[in-house]
């Protein structure tokens, strides 16, 4: 085994020769700070799959994964019945997309239209009630106004009714609804 | 030939502009204001309910129907109209199909071209009319 003993005892003191002590503590210190750096790399980031709750990455899957959500969250803007909305939603006011907040009354007099449902195909009729008698919610305004006339052609004009029709003089506009009240076929 | 007349049928029937029910019509044009049940609001909206069949059985009261700016004004054709006017009377005015004449587009056409410009003083004369 003397060749064996003398390779060892050659390459050894060839690196010792070549190193320093020093070098030693430098590159295992680089490797440990290297190790705990590597995951905070946005290439690391991006290979990891996307967490719950985590921010978009603006790719276009999550962008048409976020649209479809969207369709489907009655606290969205995008959801498939606010098509025609114009007003703060009730679901982010205390009350629900068909029903009041408390302290608030829902007035009788309406913008009525047509949404399609992306889930079953179908078109609806949806009545956006406002809720009355309180100052403005100011949580989450929409205004997509699908099929809303100019008032010059004030019948399906969406922009003079608001709270018009309610009793007790709640001129007060707080949220609105947006009520299916039938298929519309 | 057939297959590029197939296409422009499709073409057009893709563009035409939806027609709905009678109900639907009401819900989309008339509800919004008078109320699912057409009573309306008191001393802001007249009730349809009340009056719809008592004005259907006089000349003057189908002129009415058909000129109240809501129903004139309205996007439906004559054809529809006539038959949103007819659905009222049945379903908000409580009438059978037998009991009033059903407005045909004809009518609907000849009454509409005329502007009714004083409505409250039509509609109050009307009514004096009727009870």
């Amino acid at each position: 085994m003397n060749w064996l003993d003398a390779l060892a005892e050659a390459s050894v003191r060839s690196m010792a020769q070549r190193t320093s002590r020093r070098s030693l503590l430098a590159s295992l210190g680089a490797l440990l700070v290297g190790t705990a750096a590597l995951p905070l790399l946005p290439v690391a980031r991006g290979a990891e799959p996307p967490q719950k709750g985590a921010a978009p990455t603006g790719g276009a899957d999550d962008k048409a994964a976020a649209k479809a959500a969207a369709l489907q969250d009655p606290q969205s803007c995008d959801y498939w019945r606010h098509c025609a909305i114009d007003g703060y939603l009730c679901g982010c006011c205390g009350g629900s997309q068909h029903s009041c907040p408390p302290g608030t009354e829902m007035s009788p007099v309406t913008w009525v239209g047509t949404c399609h449902n992306p889930a079953d195909g179908l078109d609806y009729v949806v009545s956006y009630n406002d809720c009355c008698g309180k100052s403005t919610c100011g949580r989450c305004l929409c205004n997509r106004n699908e099929r809303d006339t100019p008032i010059y052609i004030p019948f399906q004009s969406n922009d003079y009714n608001w709270c018009s029709g309610s009793a007790k003089g709640n001129l007060a506009y707080h949220c609105s609804t947006a009520r299916i009240v039938g298929q519309a076929r | 030939m057939r297959p590029a007349l197939l296409m422009l049928l499709a073409c057009s029937l893709a563009t035409a502009v939806r027609a709905y029910e009678p109900a639907v019509n009401y819900m989309l044009q008339c509800m919004g204001c008078h109320t699912p049940d057409g009573s309306g609001e008191p001393g802001r909206v007249p009730s349809i309910r009340d009056t719809v069949l008592p004005f259907a059985r006089l000349p003057a009261g189908r002129r009415y129907l058909v000129q109240v700016p809501g129903a004139a004004q309205s996007t439906l054709s004559d054809v529809e109209l006539a038959a949103l006017i007819n659905w009222m009377i049945v379903e908000l005015g409580h009438a059978t199909p037998q009991g009033f004449a059903p407005f045909t587009a004809a009518e609907v056409a000849q009454y509409r071209r005329t502007p009714l410009t004083d409505v409250r003083s039509e509609r109050e004369r009307l009514l004096a009319l009727t009870h």
